[in-house]
Protein backbone atom coordinates (compact mmCIF):
# COMPACT_ATOMS: atom_id res chain seq x y z
CA UNK A 1 0.00 0.00 0.00
CA UNK A 2 1.23 3.32 -0.95
CA UNK A 3 1.66 6.45 1.22
CA UNK A 4 -0.69 8.38 -0.30
CA UNK A 5 -3.48 5.36 -0.23
CA UNK A 6 -2.74 4.59 3.24
CA UNK A 7 -3.15 8.40 4.10
CA UNK A 8 -6.62 8.47 2.40
CA UNK A 9 -7.57 5.28 4.02
CA UNK A 10 -6.61 6.71 7.29
CA UNK A 11 -8.55 9.86 6.29
CA UNK A 12 -11.97 7.87 5.39
CA UNK A 13 -11.78 6.20 8.64
CA UNK A 14 -11.24 9.32 10.84
CA UNK A 15 -14.20 11.03 8.87
CA UNK A 16 -16.68 8.17 9.73
CA UNK A 17 -15.95 8.30 12.94
CA UNK A 18 -16.22 11.72 13.61
CA UNK A 19 -19.68 11.42 11.49
CA UNK A 20 -20.88 7.92 13.71
CA UNK A 21 -19.95 10.38 16.86
CA UNK A 22 -21.63 12.94 15.76
CA UNK A 23 -24.79 11.17 14.86
CA UNK A 24 -24.47 10.10 18.72
CA UNK A 25 -23.87 13.04 20.46
CA UNK A 26 -26.39 14.71 18.09
CA UNK A 27 -29.38 12.33 19.47
CA UNK A 28 -27.96 11.67 22.91
CA UNK A 29 -28.35 13.58 25.84
CA UNK A 30 -25.19 12.68 27.96
CA UNK A 31 -26.98 14.17 31.29
CA UNK A 32 -29.20 12.06 31.36
CA UNK A 33 -28.36 9.04 29.22
CA UNK A 34 -25.84 6.65 31.14
CA UNK A 35 -24.26 5.65 27.74
CA UNK A 36 -21.47 8.23 28.06
CA UNK A 37 -18.60 7.74 29.82
CA UNK A 38 -18.06 9.74 33.30
CA UNK A 39 -15.10 11.86 33.89
CA UNK A 40 -12.41 9.42 35.91
CA UNK A 41 -10.68 12.83 37.23
CA UNK A 42 -13.96 14.60 38.87
CA UNK A 43 -15.08 10.94 39.84
CA UNK A 44 -11.53 10.28 41.63
CA UNK A 45 -10.77 13.87 42.47
CA UNK A 46 -13.72 15.59 43.29
CA UNK A 47 -12.75 18.19 40.86
CA UNK A 48 -13.47 19.05 37.40
CA UNK A 49 -10.49 18.94 34.84
CA UNK A 50 -10.31 21.14 31.66
CA UNK A 51 -12.34 18.66 29.85
CA UNK A 52 -15.56 18.35 32.19
CA UNK A 53 -18.61 19.29 30.08
CA UNK A 54 -17.39 18.84 26.80
CA UNK A 55 -19.34 15.81 25.88
CA UNK A 56 -23.12 17.98 26.86
CA UNK A 57 -21.80 20.73 25.34
CA UNK A 58 -20.87 19.10 22.35
CA UNK A 59 -24.72 18.01 22.32
CA UNK A 60 -25.58 21.39 22.80
CA UNK A 61 -23.75 22.35 20.20
CA UNK A 62 -24.65 19.86 17.65
CA UNK A 63 -28.49 20.67 18.50
CA UNK A 64 -27.33 24.35 18.01
CA UNK A 65 -27.65 25.87 21.29
CA UNK A 66 -24.27 27.74 21.75
CA UNK A 67 -25.02 29.31 24.96
CA UNK A 68 -25.49 26.20 26.77
CA UNK A 69 -22.54 24.54 24.61
CA UNK A 70 -20.55 27.64 26.50
CA UNK A 71 -22.26 27.67 29.74
CA UNK A 72 -20.93 23.43 29.94
CA UNK A 73 -17.44 23.90 28.55
CA UNK A 74 -16.24 27.13 27.56
CA UNK A 75 -12.67 26.00 26.75
CA UNK A 76 -14.58 23.66 23.89
CA UNK A 77 -15.74 26.58 21.72
CA UNK A 78 -12.25 28.35 22.35
CA UNK A 79 -10.72 25.76 21.27
CA UNK A 80 -12.42 24.88 17.91
CA UNK A 81 -10.72 27.79 15.96
CA UNK A 82 -7.51 26.64 17.54
CA UNK A 83 -7.60 22.78 16.79
CA UNK A 84 -8.89 24.04 12.61
CA UNK A 85 -6.26 26.42 12.79
CA UNK A 86 -3.32 23.60 14.02
CA UNK A 87 -5.21 20.94 11.80
CA UNK A 88 -4.75 23.38 8.29
CA UNK A 89 -0.94 24.07 9.45
CA UNK A 90 -0.68 20.04 10.04
CA UNK A 91 -1.54 19.27 6.27
CA UNK A 92 0.86 22.38 4.81
CA UNK A 93 3.63 20.86 7.19
CA UNK A 94 5.80 19.61 4.27
CA UNK A 95 4.55 21.96 1.53
CA UNK A 96 5.12 25.18 3.86
CA UNK A 97 7.29 24.55 6.85
CA UNK A 98 7.67 28.63 7.53
CA UNK A 99 3.69 28.96 7.87
CA UNK A 100 4.10 25.51 10.13
CA UNK A 101 6.43 26.89 12.47
CA UNK A 102 4.70 30.74 12.60
CA UNK A 103 1.42 28.66 13.22
CA UNK A 104 3.20 26.59 16.18
CA UNK A 105 5.46 29.17 17.69
CA UNK A 106 6.06 28.97 21.23
CA UNK A 107 4.17 32.04 21.88
CA UNK A 108 1.04 30.41 20.62
CA UNK A 109 1.32 27.14 22.39
CA UNK A 110 2.08 28.96 25.75
CA UNK A 111 -0.70 30.94 25.42
CA UNK A 112 -2.90 28.11 24.73
CA UNK A 113 -1.30 26.09 27.88
CA UNK A 114 -1.97 29.21 30.16
CA UNK A 115 -5.33 29.26 28.67
CA UNK A 116 -6.06 25.68 29.93
CA UNK A 117 -4.37 25.95 33.02
CA UNK A 118 -6.11 29.06 34.34
CA UNK A 119 -9.61 27.79 32.85
CA UNK A 120 -8.75 24.51 34.90
CA UNK A 121 -8.07 26.47 38.53
CA UNK A 122 -11.07 29.19 37.69
CA UNK A 123 -13.69 26.60 37.00
CA UNK A 124 -13.00 24.75 40.25
CA UNK A 125 -13.20 28.19 42.06
CA UNK A 126 -16.28 29.15 40.65
CA UNK A 127 -17.80 26.47 39.62
CA UNK A 128 -18.06 27.08 36.02
CA UNK B 1 36.09 29.34 25.10
CA UNK B 2 33.74 26.28 24.83
CA UNK B 3 32.02 25.86 21.57
CA UNK B 4 28.49 23.76 20.85
CA UNK B 5 28.31 22.08 17.65
CA UNK B 6 25.13 21.48 15.27
CA UNK B 7 26.66 18.58 12.62
CA UNK B 8 23.82 17.60 10.01
CA UNK B 9 20.77 18.37 13.17
CA UNK B 10 22.75 16.60 15.84
CA UNK B 11 23.91 18.76 18.70
CA UNK B 12 27.39 18.30 20.50
CA UNK B 13 29.14 20.10 22.89
CA UNK B 14 30.46 21.81 24.92
CA UNK B 15 34.37 21.47 23.80
CA UNK B 16 37.60 23.03 23.98
CA UNK B 17 38.87 24.46 20.69
CA UNK B 18 41.63 21.53 20.83
CA UNK B 19 38.58 18.88 20.98
CA UNK B 20 36.66 21.21 18.51
CA UNK B 21 39.70 21.01 15.89
CA UNK B 22 40.25 16.85 16.54
CA UNK B 23 36.56 16.43 16.03
CA UNK B 24 37.10 15.69 12.35
CA UNK B 25 33.92 18.01 11.34
CA UNK B 26 32.65 18.63 7.82
CA UNK B 27 32.32 22.20 6.65
CA UNK B 28 28.42 21.73 7.08
CA UNK B 29 28.65 22.05 10.55
CA UNK B 30 27.67 24.71 13.09
CA UNK B 31 29.16 26.68 15.66
CA UNK B 32 28.25 29.00 18.40
CA UNK B 33 29.96 30.08 21.36
CA UNK B 34 29.76 32.48 24.26
CA UNK B 35 29.53 36.03 22.28
CA UNK B 36 27.85 34.93 19.20
CA UNK B 37 24.37 35.75 18.51
CA UNK B 38 23.20 32.97 16.57
CA UNK B 39 25.03 29.84 15.08
CA UNK B 40 27.31 30.05 12.42
CA UNK B 41 29.09 27.95 9.78
CA UNK B 42 32.03 25.95 11.02
CA UNK B 43 34.06 28.02 8.38
CA UNK B 44 33.58 31.01 9.48
CA UNK B 45 35.65 30.87 12.76
CA UNK B 46 38.78 32.75 12.18
CA UNK B 47 40.49 30.85 14.77
CA UNK B 48 39.67 27.40 12.90
CA UNK B 49 41.42 29.33 9.55
CA UNK B 50 43.61 26.56 7.96
CA UNK B 51 41.50 24.01 9.06
CA UNK B 52 38.53 24.53 6.61
CA UNK B 53 38.52 26.14 2.98
CA UNK B 54 37.30 29.33 4.02
CA UNK B 55 34.02 30.12 2.44
CA UNK B 56 32.57 33.24 2.69
CA UNK B 57 34.17 36.11 5.22
CA UNK B 58 35.18 35.25 8.25
CA UNK B 59 33.44 36.54 11.24
CA UNK B 60 34.36 39.80 12.69
CA UNK B 61 35.96 40.16 16.33
CA UNK B 62 33.48 42.04 18.39
CA UNK B 63 35.28 45.50 18.35
CA UNK B 64 37.22 45.21 15.32
CA UNK B 65 35.60 47.81 12.70
CA UNK B 66 37.89 47.03 9.71
CA UNK B 67 39.04 49.43 7.36
CA UNK B 68 38.70 48.93 3.49
CA UNK B 69 41.40 51.49 2.16
CA UNK B 70 43.29 50.00 -0.74
CA UNK B 71 46.84 50.67 -0.05
CA UNK B 72 47.12 53.12 -2.82
CA UNK B 73 44.32 55.58 -1.14
CA UNK B 74 46.93 55.83 1.98
CA UNK B 75 49.81 56.95 -0.11
CA UNK B 76 47.98 59.19 -2.33
CA UNK B 77 47.05 60.85 1.11
CA UNK B 78 43.07 60.42 0.61
CA UNK B 79 41.43 60.30 3.94
CA UNK B 80 40.66 56.78 5.24
CA UNK B 81 37.61 55.76 4.27
CA UNK B 82 35.90 53.30 7.04
CA UNK B 83 33.98 50.47 6.06
CA UNK B 84 32.47 48.06 8.40
CA UNK B 85 32.83 44.33 8.09
CA UNK B 86 28.28 44.61 8.01
CA UNK B 87 28.66 47.16 5.45
CA UNK B 88 30.79 44.68 2.83
CA UNK B 89 28.89 41.80 3.22
CA UNK B 90 28.99 38.56 2.44
CA UNK B 91 26.58 36.43 -0.47
CA UNK B 92 27.97 33.16 1.23
CA UNK B 93 26.74 34.46 4.71
CA UNK B 94 24.23 32.52 6.03
CA UNK B 95 20.57 34.49 6.88
CA UNK B 96 19.00 33.51 10.09
CA UNK B 97 16.16 34.37 12.11
CA UNK B 98 13.09 32.85 10.64
CA UNK B 99 15.25 31.12 7.93
CA UNK B 100 15.10 27.18 10.27
CA UNK B 101 18.89 26.08 10.39
CA UNK B 102 17.79 22.28 8.83
CA UNK B 103 16.36 21.30 5.84
CA UNK B 104 14.05 18.82 6.46
CA UNK B 105 10.93 20.36 7.65
CA UNK B 106 10.11 20.52 11.04
CA UNK B 107 8.89 17.30 12.65
CA UNK B 108 5.07 17.30 13.66
CA UNK B 109 4.10 19.06 17.00
CA UNK B 110 1.24 16.87 17.51
CA UNK B 111 -0.35 20.33 18.90
CA UNK B 112 -3.96 19.36 17.29
CA UNK B 113 -4.26 15.84 19.30
CA UNK B 114 -3.09 17.41 22.52
CA UNK B 115 -5.24 20.27 22.43
CA UNK B 116 -8.55 17.90 21.30
CA UNK B 117 -7.19 15.07 24.25
CA UNK B 118 -7.00 18.21 26.11
CA UNK B 119 -11.02 19.63 25.72
CA UNK B 120 -12.22 16.36 25.17
CA UNK B 121 -10.66 13.23 27.48
CA UNK B 122 -11.23 13.32 31.40
CA UNK B 123 -7.49 13.13 32.52
CA UNK B 124 -5.00 16.32 32.12
CA UNK B 125 -1.97 14.50 30.42
CA UNK B 126 -3.08 16.40 27.17
CA UNK B 127 -1.65 19.05 29.08
CA UNK B 128 2.05 17.25 29.26
CA UNK B 129 1.34 16.94 25.72
CA UNK B 130 0.67 20.55 24.92
CA UNK B 131 3.83 21.03 26.83
CA UNK B 132 5.88 18.55 24.73
CA UNK B 133 4.71 19.99 21.50
CA UNK B 134 6.22 23.34 22.46
CA UNK B 135 9.28 21.66 23.09
CA UNK B 136 9.38 20.40 19.35
CA UNK B 137 9.30 23.96 18.04
CA UNK B 138 11.56 25.16 20.68
CA UNK B 139 14.34 22.06 19.51
CA UNK B 140 13.84 22.32 16.30
CA UNK B 141 14.34 26.35 15.89
CA UNK B 142 17.45 25.26 17.30
CA UNK B 143 18.53 22.75 14.98
CA UNK B 144 18.18 20.36 17.19
CA UNK B 145 16.35 17.74 15.18
CA UNK B 146 16.79 14.48 16.82
CA UNK B 147 15.49 16.34 19.87
CA UNK B 148 12.81 17.51 18.19
CA UNK B 149 11.39 14.18 16.55
CA UNK B 150 11.70 12.58 19.93
CA UNK B 151 9.80 15.32 21.89
CA UNK B 152 6.91 14.93 18.73
CA UNK B 153 6.97 11.27 19.79
CA UNK B 154 6.66 11.91 23.60
CA UNK B 155 3.59 14.24 22.73
CA UNK B 156 1.84 11.73 21.07
CA UNK B 157 2.13 9.25 23.84
CA UNK B 158 0.93 11.37 26.20
CA UNK B 159 -2.05 12.06 24.03
CA UNK B 160 -2.57 8.46 23.41
CA UNK B 161 -2.27 7.47 26.95
CA UNK B 162 -5.46 11.08 27.56
CA UNK B 163 -7.16 9.23 25.59
CA UNK B 164 -6.52 5.22 27.06
CA UNK B 165 -7.01 6.01 30.55
CA UNK B 166 -9.86 9.02 29.98
CA UNK B 167 -12.24 7.47 27.31
CA UNK B 168 -11.32 3.91 25.83
CA UNK B 169 -10.91 2.30 29.45
CA UNK B 170 -14.13 2.73 31.04
CA UNK B 171 -16.48 1.55 28.54
CA UNK B 172 -14.20 -1.28 28.01
CA UNK B 173 -14.30 -2.33 31.72
CA UNK B 174 -18.53 -1.83 31.47
CA UNK B 175 -18.31 -4.37 28.76
CA UNK B 176 -16.26 -6.68 30.45
CA UNK B 177 -17.87 -6.24 33.72
CA UNK B 178 -21.53 -6.40 32.25
CA UNK B 179 -20.54 -9.51 29.94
Amino acid sequence: MTRTMRRGLLLLVAIVVVLVMGVVYYALDPSSSGFFPKCAFLEFTGYKCPGCGSQRAIHALLNGDVVAAFKYNALLLISIPWIAICLYAESQRVRNPKLYLRLNSQLLIWLFLIMVLLWWVLRNIFNW
Amino acid sequence: MQYWINHKGVQSGPVDLDALKEMGLTSAAYVWHEGLSDWVKITQLPELQGLYEMVGEPIPEPQAVTTGTPIEEITQGTPIEETTQAQIGSPLQPQYGEEPLIDEPCPSTNLVWAIVATVLCCVPFGIVAIVYANKVTKLYKAGDLYGAKSASETSMWWTIAAIVVGVVWRPLLYTLICA
